[in-house]
């Protein structure tokens, strides 16, 4: 597939000529109090659309795996699914989430088709966009940092820092039909090989100006980490603050978790069977329900919980996915009210002690 | 429960009573709808006629304040199949437990009256304080839509479910801008949800009106409060007594049992 150019002056053409004919999810300014929080929503026009945002608040999971999804409706005895999925177009992600989205595409397809999701992930057009604004707790240089961005179907990259001759624009990658398809929407020129190799310097330089690094291999992490599951001291004072309220997963653009709960309407007669996205921080997310009414839960603390998080994200997956299941979006410090779900200072202080310990 | 009408009755005690009004919220049409699958048999805010026979569901709002009040408790428990705490004022005893550490609260609230003898009254408690309680449903008001849930699934024969996760998975949920991030406070991480988050979508704090999830981290809940929420140590430490002064580390509970 080739590579294409868009001017600046036609490019919000193209985002109108695309809303005309597909619904088109993308980064918009949610709100600006002490600072701006930027969201994926279907666009409305052009001028909504930041492309210069540094995080979202939730990530682009959900244009395919929705917080609340209901997945059924039922009435008098009979049900029906409600999966309905249309044509859309995600745009502007960020390459780490289209190392996430690459992540859930794989979980919720191994062994069992999940096709409340595949359906929706399958309809949607994904275009990646480079990063032009650094979130203050990203670190994603340098984690995951040599898995490559796959499973999107287009790179959009702002083309910046030219020459006064050089045309303002942006690089457009097309990888497949589905990409190829955006192109009749907009006046798109084959890209030359100085702008192929502009977007290529621009991507690449990005990654070492993170805020945030985490400096060990991946191996490292994972074996240190596992060695120290029985540190139950360290355990206890990482999770010495937790609320066990969720955040850091219901933020988190790898986790995969739901929970699935039915309701009536009020004639008791309809209702609907709804998936919510769940939290193995929360407090019963392990409760299972035993004989005579009876319950176990198999991970009572926090420090249990915590350690659970880190586990999945830094070892249990790295097998099935080849990578650790974090991607450095640092959307669960921001969200962690009381700062301690970083995974750079968690990982970083499990690192430090297992040091101090073999000295 | 499944073939005939269950019979639902609804009691007060120490209360406002603006839980027992949430349910006429509904509007005629859904109120009837639901008349067609309950039969009320007692609710002082839309009928006159009480009831001394068994009852199904009895819905008890109101908080345990004064030894007379207890055995009219345990003669609603005798009848009732199910007992509901309706409301944060049955369940925890809500915002009547402010008074449980003021010993001059009468002349504020009630000024020249604070002496008369029908104003006297012991320390508000959770009615699970001198009955068994099946369920609750958690609010101050109720959600009616969470009461109609519970209600449902009791109708249905299966158990209803009340999340034991704060309200900042709502939040998430709801893609709301944290309180603490847009420069506020809030009380979201130690609240009970189910209520849908609708207060920091409004960009105001959560207050904690469902009082605590069944862990609360009350030490931290103090620490943010304070070093990113920007209220005083003792605002910090003293926050949660609006709506959970008996649910609080600190609280007397041998008050809470008697």
């Amino acid at each position: 597939m080739n590579t294409y150019f868009i001017k600046e002056s036609d490019f919000n053409n193209f985002i109108d000529n695309m809303l005309l004919q597909l619904p088109v999810i993308a980064p918009v300014l949610s709100s600006e109090s002490v600072e701006s929080f930027f969201s994926f929503e279907f666009l409305k026009n052009h001028d909504e659309l930041r492309l210069d945002y540094d995080i979202t608040i939730l990530p682009p999971k959900k244009a395919f795996f929705p917080p609340r999804q209901v997945i059924i409706e039922f009435s008098h005895g009979k049900f029906h699914g409600t999966v309905n999925a249309k044509k859309q177009v995600l745009l502007g992600v960020h390459p780490y989430d289209i190392k996430a989205i690459d992540q859930t595409d794989f979980l919720f397809t191994e062994n069992y088709e999940d096709i409340n999701y595949t359906a929706y992930r399958n309809a949607t057009t994904l275009v990646c966009s480079n990063i032009q604004t650094i979130s203050k707790r990203a670190f994603w240089g340098s984690i995951s940092h040599d898995v490559p961005a796959r499973g999107h179907d287009a790179f959009l990259t702002k083309l910046t820092d030219l020459n006064e001759a050089e045309e303002e624009g942006y690089l457009f990658e097309v990888f497949n039909e589905k990409g190829h398809e955006l192109l009749s929407f907009g006046q798109f020129l084959l890209a030359t090989e100085l702008q192929i190799q502009q977007a290529k310097s621009i991507n690449e330089s990005i990654k070492d100006k993170c805020p945030q690094q985490l400096n060990y291999s991946q191996d490292e992490m994972a074996n240190t980490i596992c060695r120290s599951f029985n540190n139950t001291a360290l355990w206890d004072e990482l999770a010495q603050d937790c609320f066990s309220c969720g955040s850091c997963n219901t933020t988190c653009p790898t986790c995969y978790c739901f929970n699935v709960e039915d309701s009536w309407n009020i004639d008791q007669q309809s209702g609907q069977r709804t998936r919510y996205w769940d939290s193995c921080m929360t407090e019963d997310f392990a409760k299972i329900s035993s004989a005579d009414g009876q319950s176990e839960n198999f991970r009572k603390t926090t420090a249990a919980r915590m350690r659970h998080r880190i586990m999945r994200k830094m070892v249990y997956l790295n097998d099935k996915l080849g990578t650790q299941a974090c991607v450095g979006c640092g959307r669960c410090s921001i969200a962690c009210t009381a700062d301690i779900a970083d995974p750079v200072n968690i990982i970083k202080r499990i690192m430090e002690e297992a040091a101090n310990d073999s000295l | 429960m499944a073939n005939n009408k269950a019979k639902v009755a609804f009691f007060d005690f120490a209360s406002c009573e603006g839980c027992q009004i949430e349910l006429t919220n509904y509007g005629d049409k859904d109120f009837l709808e639901l008349l067609q699958h309950i039969e009320i048999v007692e609710f002082r805010e839309a009928m006159s006629e009480k009831t001394s026979d068994p009852i199904d569901i009895a819905c008890i709002e109101g908080s345990y304040t004064r030894q007379a009040d207890c055995q009219r408790l345990l003669d609603i428990r005798c009848r009732a199949k199910v007992v509901i705490s309706y409301g944060q004022c049955a369940g925890t005893a809500g915002i009547n437990a402010l008074k449980n550490h003021q010993a001059d609260y009468q002349s504020f609230v009630y000024d020249r009256d604070a002496g008369m003898p029908h104003l006297d009254s012991d320390n508000a408690k959770p009615i699970s304080s001198i009955i068994k309680v099946d369920y609750q449903v958690p609010g101050c008001p109720v959600n009616r839509y969470e009461f109609l849930d519970i209600i449902s699934h009791l109708l249905h024969g299966k158990e209803p479910v009340i999340p034991n996760y704060p309200v900042c998975v709502e939040c998430k949920r709801n893609e709301t801008i944290c309180r603490f991030l847009a420069g506020d406070h809030c009380m979201g991480m130690v609240t009970r949800a189910g209520c849908g988050a609708p207060c920091p979508a409004d960009g105001i704090p959560c207050e904690g009106c469902r009082g605590f999830v069944d862990n609360p981290n009350q030490y931290a809940l103090s620490k943010v409060l304070h070093e990113k929420g920007g209220l005083s140590l003792h605002r910090a430490e003293s926050k949660s007594l609006l709506f959970n002064a008996n649910e609080r580390d600190n609280a007397n509970k041998e008050s809470e049992i008697d």
